[in-house]
């Protein structure tokens, strides 16, 4: 039986579809119920958070986790689908420390806000860039320029008034 | 007596950040209180950019990525999509392959270490690391023209077989470590400052290190028994001998001996890969077959297409890159480019660790116990 399997057994209400990605098992979780399934994964023994991706597919979002065990030696990953209007899952860094900065680049590329966050701002884009540079209707059009306030903040605009001219 | 906390910035210009990164320093007196690394200064959407070059188009972004090593970052893109497609490559070909990655992860600790030592003050070691880092480069530079970003390795095998008295030189070069190894060990190992500088500086116990998601040499600088080559093994070292090194002492003196010892077992694989290497023998692509008109098929090259559409699928694969877990997250539609490529990258996982290692410190060991998670920042920031 593989991780899958054995999680939709011991949580059949938080799993929608189990299923195999090329040769890691992994299984779709509700929304809701996304901290419970973490929390038992991480009874199960996968202590290794290896990485958080966010896929924006136009009409919805996907947030997949990759899970390994140490002590198994054993591969899961769990998705978990939400809206596009409004994409919130809940922060899983109670579970691991590591999370914390691959949920804040998962917000900063592609906006999915993470509930329970300890800290969730931009990490590799300056505060106030406009836009989620990972999400499929991004404006890459418009460009934007930053600079270092006095205070040592960043300021961002559209139309480079903030930048410093040589006359 | 009363005392003010001071707020200092450290970075993004300084010579021991190893680049552009940018530490928020609060301190009460000489004590580090709180650490916060600010980063993002070299982030150049690279991520983005995968989404709108094809498969082929994007391998030499990855070089860029830990330029210091960039033959494992090419390998780890490559690997990705050689599984969503499902391609054979020639035996030959994983054989170079693993060559110039055990080459990469040689030169990555050689630079790992000098800059270590340089950024505590020792000036000696990063001048030994670069002399024997140019032989390995002048290897690089006979086998695919670079010395740096290679664009070598590709879906299907190698760009090109390796050239004519590339292996004599190799084993020259191996000799040479060998002895040189313990050169830098005798001066380095016992060395009484430096181990007072590292011993018991920038402790992370082996359930934090897992908790944070630390991998590499500094995870088994903390006494876990883990490395990708032996859990999963892919490419050929399912067939190679070698020990995967471990220290249980979880301090920045067992990360730095974790790369000694790392490169010792390097040179141990380099020989017996180079001793079984099989024999150049023209393969025909079972996927593909032969060429139609150009791109010739040749011993670690089967004919690719250059327009090339893998099935849609996504995957997630991943290699022990000489910093850590390097992996990728491709995700394809069907269509020429991949709909998504997540970057996991060593160095961004292995730096989230860095604000619980160095509270109640003092600023110089903040900087050697950064110095042994050896990031890039071009890794870090993609």
């Amino acid at each position: 039986m593989n991780p899958a399997e054995e999680l939709k057994q011991k949580l059949p209400s938080a799993v929608v579809s189990i299923g195999i990605q090329v040769n890691k098992p992994m299984a779709v979780i509700k929304k809701e119920e996304l901290l419970n399934a973490a929390q038992k994964v991480k009874e199960m023994g996968f202590d290794h958070l290896s990485v958080i991706t966010g896929i924006d597919y136009m009409d919805h979002f996907e947030v997949v986790y990759n899970f390994f065990s140490y002590a198994k030696k054993q591969n899961l990953a769990l998705k978990v689908i939400t809206d596009h209007e409004d994409p919130e899952v809940d922060s899983l860094t109670s579970l691991w420390k590591g999370a914390d900065w691959l949920e804040r680049e998962t917000y900063d590329l592609v906006g999915i806000k993470f509930i329970g966050h300890p800290n969730l701002v931009r990490i590799l884009l300056p505060d106030g860039w406009i836009g989620h540079p990972l999400r499929k209707d991004y404006d890459m059009d418009t460009e934007q320029f930053v600079t270092i306030g006095e205070g040592g903040e960043d300021i961002v605009s559209t139309d480079g008034s903030n930048l410093l001219r040589r006359k | 007596m009363e005392t003010d906390e001071l707020i200092i910035n450290m970075g993004p210009v300084h010579p021991s950040t190893h680049g552009v990164l940018r530490f928020k320093l609060r301190m009460d007196g000489e004590i580090i209180k709180e650490c916060t690394p600010v980063l993002g200064y070299l982030h150049r959407g690279t991520e983005k950019l995968g989404e709108m070059k094809t498969y082929l188009q994007f391998i030499p972004y990855t070089d860029r990525l830990d330029y210091i090593s960039a033959m494992p970052n090419n390998y780890a893109f490559v690997k990705a999509v050689e599984e969503l497609a499902g391609i054979e490559v020639p035996l030959r070909a994983e054989y170079i392959r693993v060559i110039t990655m055990e080459l990469n992860r040689v030169v990555n600790h050689l630079v790992s270490i000098g800059s270590l030592l340089m950024d505590l003050g020792a000036a000696t070691m990063i001048m030994w690391g670069f002399r024997e880092r140019e032989n390995a480069l002048q290897l690089y530079e006979m086998l695919c023209g670079a010395r740096m970003t290679f664009n070598y390795i590709k879906p299907g095998g190698v760009r090109e077989d390796i050239p004519e008295g590339f292996i004599p030189k190799l084993n020259e070069f191996i000799k040479d470590m060998e002895k040189r190894i313990e050169d830098y060990e005798q001066l380095i190992n016992t060395n009484e400052i430096f181990m007072m500088r590292m011993k018991n500086i920038g402790v992370i116990s082996a359930e934090d290190a897992i908790n944070y998601g630390m991998t590499g040499p500094t995870l088994r600088g903390s006494g876990v028994n883990y490395d990708l080559r032996k859990v999963e093994p892919y490419s050929i070292y399912r067939d190679i001998d070698f020990k995967v090194c471990v220290r249980r002492e979880c301090d920045s003196y067992a990360r730095y001996m974790v790369r000694i010892d790392e490169m010792k077992e390097c040179l141990y694989i380099l020989r017996q890969v180079v001793d079984t290497m099989p024999e150049a023998k023209i393969v025909s692509n079972p996927k593909y077959g032969i060429a139609p008109m150009t791109g010739a098929p040749s011993a670690v090259m089967p004919y690719f297409p250059r327009i090339f559409t893998p099935p849609a699928g996504e995957v997630y694969s991943r290699i022990e890159a000489p910093k850590g877990e390097l992996g990728f997250y491709v995700v394809s539609d069907g269509t020429t480019k991949p709909y998504r490529v997540k970057i996991r990258s060593p160095s961004f996982c292995n730096l989230t660790a860095i604000p619980g290692m160095v509270v109640g410190l003092k600023i110089p060991d903040l900087i050697a116990a950064f110095g042994t998670i050896d990031v890039v920042l071009g890794d870090v920031d993609r």
